[in-house]
């Protein structure tokens, strides 16, 4: 640092001796006031140019690029948003018919169940009754055939009676007395 | 002569007829220094021609960059001076671009930096304090008057502040363009002197040759930072132009 110094030292007036040599009017270019009128004409055409190129071109194509790609990200999100609405909406539907359809399928089950075992009871009762009144009617077929058989046994008795009495004696008795004799 | 001095640290702001042009007696000649606002202003239309060549949704990297820096500006103008500043928007851009590229280009070696000459900082200032100054008193007549008592002061300090906050008022265009100005005059200088080092030193020129480097990256952060300050105190000095109560 100490060498950087010394060449500073040693450099320094010499360029500066030069400068000022160099110079017609003294001192910096930035005091040459000679320049000035070019300098500002040159700058207000240059200026003006990128001015208007701005406000023109560059701002307005800018401004609508940029816009666009906001609406149309505002735009895509929006619809994201609806599509998402849509979405939830028929999950909640799928799940409602879902849970109604689980219902209805329960209710089919209880009703058919209901109606089987109503069926089976009434099928039951039909066949209990069947068999009721078949037993009936038997009894009653074998009650009237008691009864027949009652009667012919007794007609029979009365028949051999008859023949044995008549046999032993001719007085025939008649059925009345046989009757009373056998009650 | 100066020019042929190759270590000269002034050689470079020095300005140099390339055609010379005569108007009424006046100097108006295209120099150098022309020559160099022509390329900032040729540097940003490329820049946006090249990024607007195709506007598509999904930017490419040139779009991306101008994207970038209309953003960068739109939101600093918003932040500053908020929705009414969006009628200087145009202006904004253009002097943030305009002084970023000029700075920029000085940057490389053998070129010309606009800015390094008072007069082209001058007259940014000087026309940004002038438009400020009217812009004040068309939006809020005399009541822009106010920015020289700001509220909260007791009347007995109001003879030492106005005239504190006139002269305040009135040095604004002259830091602004001396403070970009002297940046670039003095950042330029100091890289050609350390330049002329590595050339003087030969063999222990790596010395001065690293802090060059370090040097130069200081550099283009100044280049673009000026380029910075320069158009958010222009924003700031329009915010005070259109709520002179703040």
């Amino acid at each position: 640092m100490k060498i950087l110094l010394k060449a500073f030292l040693l450099i320094a007036p010499i360029n500066f001796a030069y400068a000022a040599e160099g110079q017609k009017s003294a001192g910096l270019p930035q005091m040459d006031i000679a320049t000035f009128p070019s300098q500002l004409f040159w700058l207000v055409i240059t200026f003006s140019l990128l001015y208007l190129f701005m406000w023109k071109f560059v701002i307005p194509r800018l401004g609508a690029t940029i816009e666009e790609r906001r609406d149309k990200i505002s735009n895509d999100i929006n619809d994201a948003d609806n599509l998402n609405t849509e979405a939830t909406d028929i999950l909640k539907k799928y799940d409602e018919q879902l849970a109604s359809a689980s219902q209805e399928s329960n209710e089919i089950i209880t009703n058919s169940k209901k109606a089987m075992l109503d069926h089976l009871e009434m099928l039951k009762k039909e066949n209990e009754e069947k068999v009721n009144s078949l037993i009936s009617e038997s009894q009653a077929k074998i009650k009237a055939q008691e009864e027949k058989s009652k009667i012919e046994i007794r007609n029979a008795t009365l028949d051999t009676v008859k023949a044995i009495v008549s046999r032993y004696i001719e007085n025939i008795p008649s059925d009345e007395e046989i009757n009373k004799k056998l009650n | 002569m100066a020019a042929d001095n190759p270590i000269d640290p002034i050689h470079q702001f020095e300005i140099s007829k390339i055609a010379d042009i005569q108007l009424g007696g006046i100097d108006i000649s295209f120099t150098n220094s022309s020559l160099f606002m022509v390329f900032a202003l040729a540097a940003t239309m490329a820049l946006f021609v090249i990024g607007l060549s195709k506007k598509s949704i999904i930017p490419n990297r040139m779009q991306m960059l101008s994207e970038l820096s209309y953003n960068f500006i739109a939101n600093m103008l918003r932040d500053q001076v908020g929705d009414q500043g969006r009628a200087y928007f145009p202006f904004i851009f253009s002097l943030f671009m305009f002084i970023f590229f000029c700075n920029f280009i000085g940057l490389i070696p053998y070129t010309f930096t606009v800015t390094s000459h008072l007069i082209v900082t001058f007259a940014f200032a000087g026309l940004i304090f002038v438009a400020v100054t009217i812009i004040g008193f068309v939006k809020n007549g005399l009541g822009y008057l106010r920015i020289f008592y700001p509220s909260g002061i007791p009347i007995f300090l109001a003879p030492l502040i106005v005239p504190i906050e006139i002269i305040s008022y009135l040095s604004k265009p002259i830091s602004l363009s001396v403070r970009l100005c002297a940046n670039m005059l003095a950042g330029h200088s100091i890289l050609k002197i350390f330049a002329g080092f590595i050339v003087m030193l030969g063999f222990l020129g790596f010395a001065p040759l690293v802090f060059l480097v370090v040097l130069y990256a200081l550099e283009t952060l100044i280049a673009a930072l000026q380029a910075y300050i320069f158009t958010i105190l222009t924003c700031i000095y329009l915010n005070d132009a259109l709520h002179p109560d703040h």
